[in-house]
């Protein structure tokens, strides 16, 4: 009968494109991995793991695993503090917090290209908002993005305000899930504000948080956009990340080999990461029931 | 219900626009004049957002983004409602081996499939179409599993009552399981044309010809590029921006709560 | 009414199969370059084509600016998986050698033979077109570095007359007192050198970064680590170049000159007529600095063929290169953008003659040539060039060290050539 196979025709396109377009690339980049080719070359021979071999034995490799973790390293904290503290003024569903909750979430849902082009203007040296606040204050002008610490950390600033409204509505939707109770509670014991925070919020948005840092530990490592518009992997490879490696080494430096032995390894640390992000979605969801 | 502090609210209205204030100011800066921004000056003026129309094809990229990031979002969440649909209502062979397949690429990286998806449009010489652009962005494993986890809470019993009236499967799904869902569909099909609109990497290297260009693409192009003389045009590459932010701008007011239940729902489910 | 329908639908079907028949009659060449439309370079490129096609209405160009020599080679290397080349592109010199040894780009040694255009062009400006024996590109656009200054600034700097700019220490010494004097006005002494530049600041000291006569690699020789030594030091030890023209050579770099910002710029003779544009009477030229020799690269670029294109097109195409290299062509290239002349005869042309005359320091680069060494183009060139900007910025900043990035620069630069000979 038809309706054994109707399951069927309705999951089909969506597997046909998962298949096409995700599950056979990953074979194929595993097996382009093995092999040396420019694009150019009538043959691809095979060569083991000779690119995985330079890969990670180049400096260039682990300047940008460097990079990548440092960046990881300064923002998710930043992000999940900032985030967090934003969160418990703006729980309520009051006409000001409720604009300010938009007002903060508007920039993630933003096209990332503008972004990076608005603050590549704020950090301009010369015509740069940034700097010309600064000189009200009599500071000279500062080379932000071509000064390699400094990239960085603009680099992390714009990340940060990009990101830090999705941050604020998952912290909302955690902390409003704490029942008034608990907060009742600490208060009858003569808690202050801050006490109240450390004793009940903290501890019970905990699984929240665990899931925010996975999140945005995986997003850390797959930042492109404004890497590529911003600053290019510089100033002296010092925001090369490891997806702007993998652009370069594959786009501009046509080394196909090299450039999927490094996207399978970024795919393996994913995954990895994303293991660890269902076993702490599982512990939230136990914690819920 | 207590009344609102006005106080309060002025105080957030502040913030509000502090955080903000990049974007907004390069919006106002984008109808300045280079000469008297440059000369430290204050002249207002249309006429960037002429020239990113006219001469640097933003009226085009805007096209391009506006034909692929609708196809996308139509053809994706009906793909995605349809799959959803069949996970969530039918039992059948391998069903849990094949959703569980879906939703491991969610855990996957997209960069992963870079080269290779190149390749792939390149054999089928689809590189530089709006097929290139749209192929490879059809099939969304989140909205899936969202709209699955989302109709497996409709009662059954409303699906079994259609049958009775004759009904097919599909009229099901059409008549019962999309109108109960449509708050979900909503939220999803926003996201997908966000993710689209805002797409990047994959624009960049599949397309290669200007009147193809998204307008990110177009944007980074116009930045990179530097026309005029000397120093950068910046109220010109402002103008830029404003359009390519311009619908998610006009539309977010209307769409903030749709947006704001899909990201809070997927966390937490 | 469904039936007229159908008719309309068949006739407007026939029109325009019959149109697009026609449209083909003409056989159309797509060419990729790198002057941009907006600029002079790149409206004089249009004025050469626009003469091309009225005199050959069989054939259309479609021009389309890629971006730089560097954006050329990637965009060309890419598009060939997908079988989206041009017909023809303009190649710099020393980086088609890839091209030519994968096939990529058609030997053109026959069509050069049988055109009178060979005799007609400087040996120089041929020379840069063979790569192992063979005839790949014909020349279009051919240049030497030579150093932009901006009298205004020499001026306001307290030089009453034009100082010496012979050796890296002139260079250096006018350099600070620039800057010293100006800096509060935001005004740099130099513009820290570009690729180009560099190449031809280490041929200044008596190197080069790759032999042009044996091939041997000489990025960690000792002149050459010299001459880096001394480039980085502008920038990060004393100051007297932003380092925005490191993280950007053109907007930071060039377009900083163009808007007056810099005393002095070093870069190719093709940004004459824009920077004469930009900066008029102000803008003065000198040849290269001798630092312990003469000795200046020439670069440019030349257009080859693809050699995916059809044999008409192909045709058509160099009708098109020769085209653009004749004396008439090369005249109006010449006088409208400020590279060197190519052909011997455009000399000989009124507007030639009016540049000479009317724009002093256009003929800084050709004096040079006395003194100008065309450069090796093995495949590993591409690879070098395109890797030798992101160390660069590492030791112009001040972030490493300019030996050990040199010595393993070379090591990884001689691996990957005999990777490219495999």
């Amino acid at each position: 009968m038809a309706r054994k196979f109707l399951p069927y025709f309705y999951i089909l396109p969506l597997l046909a494109f998962i298949a096409v377009f995700t599950y056979i690339p990953i074979a194929t980049s595993i097996n382009l991995s093995f092999r040396e080719w420019d694009f150019m070359s009538a043959t691809k021979p095979f060569v083991g793991l000779e690119n995985y071999q330079l890969l990670l034995t180049s400096t260039e490799f682990w300047n940008s695993v460097k990079i990548t973790a440092i960046f990881a390293i300064i923002s998710v904290p930043l992000r999940l503090a900032l985030a967090l503290m934003a969160a418990s003024f703006l729980t309520s569903e009051k006409f000001a917090p409720r604009m300010l909750r938009g007002a903060f979430f508007l920039p993630s849902v933003t096209s990332t290209v503008s972004i990076a082009v608005v603050f590549s203007w704020v950090f301009s040296t010369d015509y740069g908002v940034a700097n010309a606040l600064l000189k009200h204050i009599g500071v000279g002008k500062i080379p932000w993005m071509q000064d390699p610490q400094l990239a960085l950390l603009v680099l992390i600033l714009v990340n940060t305000w990009k990101q830090i409204g999705y941050d604020i509505v998952i912290y909302i939707a955690g902390l409003q899930a704490i029942p008034q109770e608990l907060y009742d509670a600490a208060a009858v014991d003569g808690g202050r504000r801050f006490h109240v925070f450390r004793r009940v919020t903290m501890p019970l948005v905990m699984p929240t948080t665990y899931f925010l840092l996975v999140i945005s530990v995986i997003e850390a490592f797959q930042v492109f956009t404004i890497v590529n518009v911003m600053t290019h992997g510089g100033p002296a490879s010092a925001t090369d990340m490891l997806v702007n490696m993998l652009y370069r080494v594959g786009f501009t430096l046509f080394d196909i080999g090299t450039g999927s032995a490094l996207a399978v390894l970024l795919f393996i640390l994913l995954i990895a990461l994303s293991l660890i992000k269902s076993r702490v979605i599982g512990r939230k969801v136990h914690y819920e029931a | 219900m207590k009344l609102e502090n006005p106080v309060q609210s002025l105080f957030a209205l502040l913030f509000g626009l502090l955080f903000l204030s990049p974007a907004l100011y390069s919006i106002w800066l984008s109808f300045q004049t280079a000469d008297a921004y440059y000369a430290g000056g204050l002249e207002f003026t249309v006429d960037n957002y002429g020239r990113a129309v006219g001469q640097y094809h933003f009226a085009r990229y805007l096209l391009n983004s506006v034909i692929v990031s609708g196809i996308v979002t139509v053809g994706g969440i009906s793909i995605a409602t349809l799959a959803a649909y069949a996970f969530a209502r039918f039992r059948f062979r391998g069903g849990d081996l094949l959703f569980g397949a879906v939703v491991a690429t969610l855990m996957i990286p997209s960069h992963i499939s870079l080269i290779p998806n190149y390749l792939t449009l390149a054999k089928v010489g689809l590189l530089d179409s709006y097929a290139g652009l749209i192929l490879p962005a059809m099939a969304s494993a989140f909205a899936t599993f969202f709209l699955r986890q989302y109709i497996r809470g409709i009662p059954r019993s409303l699906d079994e009552a259609a049958y009775m009236d004759g009904a097919t499967s599909l009229q099901v799904l059409w008549r019962v399981i999309v109108p109960l869902s449509r708050p979900a569909i909503l939220s999803m099909a926003l996201f997908i044309f966000i993710g689209e609109w805002n797409s990047y990497i994959w624009p960049l290297v599949a397309i290669g010809k200007d009147d193809l260009y998204t307008l990110q693409v177009g944007l980074a192009r116009l930045y990179r590029i530097n026309p005029g003389e000397g120093v950068i045009d910046w109220p010109l590459v402002m103008a830029a921006s404003t359009i390519s932010i311009l619908p998610v701008l006009l539309g977010f007011a209307l769409v903030e709560r749709h947006l704001v239940r899909g990201i809070t729902m997927g966390a937490v489910k | 009414m469904t039936r007229n329908f159908i008719k309309l639908a068949g006739a407007s079907l026939i029109a325009l199969v019959g149109s697009a028949h026609i449209s083909m009659a003409a056989t159309t060449v797509t060419f990729w370059h790198s002057f941009n439309p907006e600029k002079p370079n790149g409206q004089a490129l249009e004025k050469i084509i626009d003469n091309f096609e009225a005199a050959n209405p069989g054939v259309e160009i479609k021009p389309e600016f890629i971006g730089n020599y560097n954006d050329i080679v990637a965009k060309l290397q890419a598009a060939i998986p997908a079988h989206r080349e041009p017909d023809a592109v303009i190649m710099e010199v020393t980086r088609y050698g890839l091209f030519a040894d994968r096939g990529v780009l058609t030997d053109l040694t026959d069509y050069v033979n049988n055109d009178p255009l060979k005799e007609d062009l400087f040996g120089f400006a041929r020379e840069v077109g063979v790569f192992e024996g063979k005839n790949y590109i014909v020349p279009f656009n051919s240049s030497t570095p030579v150093l932009y200054y901006n009298k205004g600034i020499f001026e306001r700097a307290g030089f009453t007359e034009e100082p010496a700019l012979k050796t890296y220490d002139d260079l250096l010494k006018v350099s600070k007192q620039i800057t010293e004097k100006l800096g509060d006005d935001g005004i740099t002494g130099i513009v820290a050198p570009g690729q180009f530049a560099r190449w031809g600041l280490v041929m200044d000291n008596d190197s080069d970064l790759i032999d042009s006569k044996t091939g041997e690699i000489l990025l960690d020789s000792d002149n050459t680590i010299e001459a880096y030594q001394w480039m980085a030091s502008l920038v990060h030890e004393h100051h007297v170049a932003s380092p925005d023209g490191v993280t950007d050579e053109k907007k930071g770099g060039r377009d900083a000159f163009l808007s007056g910002k810099v005393g002095i710029m070093m870069n190719s003779t093709g940004n004459y007529v824009r920077s004469k544009k930009a900066l008029g009477d102000d803008l003065g030229v000198l040849p290269m600095p001798c630092n312990k020799v003469c000795s200046v690269p020439i670069g440019g670029a030349g257009i080859g063929i693809l050699s995916t294109a059809e044999q008409d097109v192909k045709d058509a195409a160099y009708k098109f290169i020769s085209f653009a290299a004749s004396a008439e062509s090369n005249a109006i290239w010449f006088s409208g953008t400020g590279y060197m002349p190519i052909n011997k005869h455009t000399a000989e042309q009124d507007l030639a003659k009016d540049a000479l005359a009317g724009k002093p320091g256009i003929d800084v680069a050709i004096n040079q040539l006395d003194f100008a060494r065309g450069r090796p183009r093995p495949p590993v060139v591409t690879w070098m060039r395109a890797s030798e900007y992101g160390l660069w910025e590492a030791m112009a900043l001040g972030q490493r060290d300019v030996k050990d990035v040199l010595s393993e620069f070379a090591t990884k630069t001689r691996e990957e050539a005999a990777r490219l000979a495999k």
